[in-house]
């Protein structure tokens, strides 16, 4: 009896202490994580829309210690070279994958593959059919597009012949901005799409595609291009044909030279996405993923678009979405 | 039972004493670290501002030393445009040596732009909108000024963001404006690498509250992230905390920029303090420890001779008579306690064989009393008989019966032994049978069967005869068949046991029961209870007489006593 109530005494004594002591140790255990890896694997890296999400997925990357590696093939067709990527970051032991998916349906094996690993994924910029995917971070595209096709209506002509300007036609966000466009559009009767081409995503390729289409059809007054070099190209077909006047012009996304003809009256609308904070959001929700903050993360981001024209295009605001801080 | 509930009525004496020591210092040292971490919270605290304050005010004169620094270049520029032969060339080695300046310009008096100089780069021909310069500032009377950031817009294919400082000189040729662009390259690695703790940092905003230059300004520009330290833009020179940021202002002199520090709370205070926090717990914990093992062992070395002392009155509780003493060693109070519980042991025993003796006595002075009462009736009967007999001539029958008689008081005197050997006893119990068969006129037969091992053995003295008296008064007596009495004495391991058996009328249970104490009737001789009294007094409670009895079966009577040798039990 006696015995029992020193052993009890003892025992909570001992247990008192051991609960502190292991109160304490599981306080002390440093968060002593390894940096994760983190692999980003785009369209191609050479645009300045790239670029900027280069720019922003470092800056995450810098922000929560992560080792970052970007990887994109040299044209935004190269789906297979994309595969090839996306295994290859699989092989490197990455831990999370952001992509953006040159081709909507061929990317899905690759994609599958980095699932079984074990990879967290993320989608920037432009989907893949995979159920895969944890969050898309991007721009609204259908939205981007029903906004391209308000722009355009803007031209100010009364009978708008449309020639549409796309990149691959395997692509999620085109086709989806192509698919608002067509939306807003084919319900008016003054507007006829005339044309509507898939070139290579290269602006020398638009451009000359561009300059063909304009010739091939002169009622055009108004051109939709879908992208940053398409855009580029469209631009520099309207400027060597000397259509600035006649043609209105909507592109997407902010490239020096589209701003300089956005200046001199060739470029009319861009609609400029914000990719910097694709970059950026996609690492970090990479990260999120990896730290297991999952409930922080959406299934959908839609990163802000921002309509500027020739009026409104220093506003501060539009400064603040054309033209990149990052690098200073 | 009860011996049960005092002990667990209250908690062991070790319990308590653990309990109270750990409780105390448990209490003092939580109140210490209580006391200690609210203090080392607050010294951190106030590191934490002071530490955010001085990076701030590096900043600040960092950042000071420019803008003073341009202002002198401003100056420079000024003075060269309106004395230097060749501005041109002055200007493009300025901007040779100086990188972080973008562009110079001049405009008239209207604002129109007069001249450009950028290495390498000419201003477009039609600029849609110049940002360097705002116009509102012609009529605002101001000498100079500094932008917003904005972007260069004056080039084509170039536009980097910049500040531009506007200086209005008044020359020979009218009033003119020169502004120089500058980019950030100069100050933004500085900026980018001040650290207030893990994440702190500080930013450049004008008095207008907008940002200037802000180490995360793209994120800040692509709407990821909004300066949480906003609210505190517009307030004077100091520090402010906000939720969990300490927010450092402060202005810089000769210039209408000011440096934000913005620094976490939590990493510069809370983890520190949690870090001590765990160190703190650590160390209690350790102490509590130390300090019950040690009372454990403390409490332990005062109780253990308490125990034992416990556990030998408890033995002496159980079994006082044949109990030994051994001392307890331990504290002098200890020693002491178990001195007085030594001496009173033997006090105790004392008086209790006192006791003994004196019940003995008592017993033995009742015993004869009762000898004395029944004898002379017994006597006189026998004799009657005896008498009787020689009327009729059967002297052979009266020898036998005065054979009988004799052995009987010979064997009941037993020079005033108490303890006699068996035989004897079974001697004396025959002859009384053998006197009492002569009475009843053989109206019952008897037997004996006695172990011849039992016989060198001692029992108290008239021990079988009240039993046996008690039978043929009680059992045979009203019988109307022939009666029997078997009597046997055997060995039961450490034990001898008589038995007594008759088959006559038996008794009820209440009878039984009530037999072991009635007191001696007059017929009765020395009774039941007498004998079983004294067996019980002689040799303790596991001794005595076992009654059963049947109606119309018989009665059996089992004497239980230990095997006695001679000398044992002071047989006096």
């Amino acid at each position: 009896m006696a015995r029992s109530k020193k052993m009890r005494a003892v025992l909570s004594a001992l247990a008192l202490s051991v609960g502190l002591l292991c109160a304490c140790s599981a306080v002390s255990t440093p968060v002593t994580t390894q940096k994760h890896r983190v692999a980003l694997v785009v369209k191609s890296t050479e645009t300045e829309f790239w670029k900027s999400a280069f720019a922003g997925a470092k800056a995450a990357a810098t922000e929560y210690n992560l080792e970052l590696s970007i990887r994109g093939p040299e044209t935004e067709e190269d789906y297979k070279t994309q595969n090839e990527m996306i295994g290859q970051a699989v092989e490197d032991g990455a831990e999370a994958l952001a992509f953006s998916a040159i081709d909507y349906e061929n990317n899905v094996p690759a994609i599958e593959a980095a699932a079984q690993a074990g990879l967290k994924l993320v989608a920037i910029d432009s989907g893949v059919a995979s159920d895969k995917i944890s969050t898309y971070i991007g721009t609204d595209n259908y939205a981007a597009g029903k906004m391209a096709a308000s722009a355009a209506l803007q031209s100010g002509e009364s009978q708008i012949c449309v020639g549409l300007v796309n990149y691959d036609a395997n692509s999620a966000n085109g086709q989806e901005r192509e698919k608002g466009v067509r939306e807003i559009l084919e319900q008016l009767d003054n507007v006829e799409i005339v044309q509507a081409m898939n070139v290579f995503s290269i602006a020398e390729n638009a451009r000359i595609r561009t300059e063909a289409m304009l010739k091939q059809h002169p009622e055009i007054n108004v051109i939709i291009a879908f992208n940053e070099p398409t855009s580029v190209g469209a631009a520099r077909a309207v400027r060597d044909l000397g259509l600035e006047e006649d043609v209105w012009l909507v592109g997407f996304d902010s490239n020096v030279e589209t701003v300089d003809l956005l200046q001199s009256g060739v470029v009319d609308v861009l609609i400029v996405q914000n990719p910097y904070a694709m970059g950026y959001l996609g690492v970090e929700s990479a990260y999120k993923l990896l730290a297991g903050q999952t409930d922080e993360v959406e299934s959908t981001v839609d990163t802000a678009t921002v309509l500027v024209t020739r009026e409104n295009m220093f506003t501060p605001d539009c400064q603040k979405a054309l033209f990149s801080f990052a690098g200073w | 039972m009860k011996r049960w509930r005092s002990r667990g009525r209250g908690m062991s004496m070790t319990s308590i004493l653990v309990l109270m020591v750990v409780c105390i210092v448990a209490v003092a040292l939580t109140g210490c670290m209580i006391l200690f971490i609210s203090r080392y919270q607050r010294a951190m605290e106030q590191s934490a501002k002071t530490s955010s304050e001085q990076a701030v005010e590096q900043v600040a004169s960092v950042v000071g030393s420019y803008t003073r620094d341009m202002n002198q270049a401003m100056a420079m520029l000024v003075e060269a445009l309106e004395e230097e032969e060749d501005p041109d060339a002055f200007f493009d080695n300025f901007l040779k040596i100086r990188p972080d300046v973008v562009a110079v310009t001049r405009y008239d008096s209207q604002g129109e732009l007069l001249d450009c100089w950028a290495l390498d780069r000419q201003p477009r021909e039609h600029i849609l909108e110049n940002l360097s310069f705002d116009k509102r500032l012609l009529e605002s009377g101001q000498e100079s000024s500094i932008s917003a950031p904005h972007v260069e817009s004056i080039f084509e294919g170039y536009y980097p963001w910049v500040v531009t400082m506007t200086q209005k000189i008044d020359g020979e040729d009218g009033e003119s404006w020169l502004a120089l662009d500058l980019s950030f390259s100069n100050i933004s690695s500085y900026i980018n690498n001040v650290g207030i703790g893990q994440h702190g940092y500080c930013f450049l905003t004008d008095t207008g509250s907008s940002i200037v230059y802000h180490p995360q300004q793209q994120l800040l520009y692509s709407g990821i992230k909004n300066e949480s330290a906003e609210e505190q833009l517009a307030s004077r020179d100091g520090n402010y905390t906000q939720e969990d940021m300490i927010c450092s202002v402060k202005d810089i002199e000769g210039s209408s920029w000011r440096v934000v520090g913005v620094s976490y709370v939590d990493e510069l205070v809370t983890a520190n303090v949690a870090v001590m926090i765990q160190i703190a717990l650590t160390i209690v914990a350790a102490v509590l420890l130390v300090t019950a093992v040690s009372s454990l062992i403390l409490s332990g070395v005062l109780s253990r001779p308490l125990h034992s002392l416990s556990n030998e009155m408890e033995k002496f509780e159980q079994n006082a008579a044949e109990y030994t003493y051994h001392p307890v060693k331990g504290a002098r109070e200890v020693g002491a306690l178990s001195d007085a519980f030594g001496h009173m042991v033997v006090k105790i025993q004392d008086l209790m064989a006192k006791v003994r003796e004196e019940e003995i006595n008592l017993r033995k002075t009742e015993l004869k009393a009762l000898q004395a009462q029944i004898n002379p009736h017994f006597l006189y009967n026998t004799l009657d008989s005896i008498a009787w007999m020689c009327e009729q001539e059967r002297s052979a029958d009266a020898v036998q019966m005065v054979h009988a008689l004799a052995t009987l008081f010979r064997i009941s005197i037993s020079k005033g032994h108490e303890l006699i050997p068996i035989s004897k006893e079974i001697e004396h119990a025959k002859s009384y049978l053998q006197i009492q068969k002569y009475r009843y006129k053989n109206q019952f037969s008897y037997t004996f069967n006695v172990d011849p091992a039992c016989e060198e053995f001692y029992c108290n003295k008239i021990t079988l005869q009240p039993i046996i008296e008690n039978a043929i008064y009680h059992g045979l007596d009203l019988m109307v068949e022939e009666g029997r009495i078997d009597v046997t004495v055997r060995q039961d391991g450490e034990n001898i046991v008589f038995t007594v058996e008759d088959n006559g009328v038996g008794m009820s249970q209440e009878q039984v029961a009530h037999m072991l104490h009635r007191e001696p009737g007059d017929r009765t001789g020395i009774g039941i209870k007498n004998v079983n009294d004294r067996l019980r007094i002689y040799f303790g409670e596991g001794y005595g007489l076992k009654i059963t009895s049947e109606l119309d079966e018989g009665t059996c009577v089992e004497i239980r006593m230990p095997k006695v040798k001679r000398g044992e039990y002071g047989e006096k």
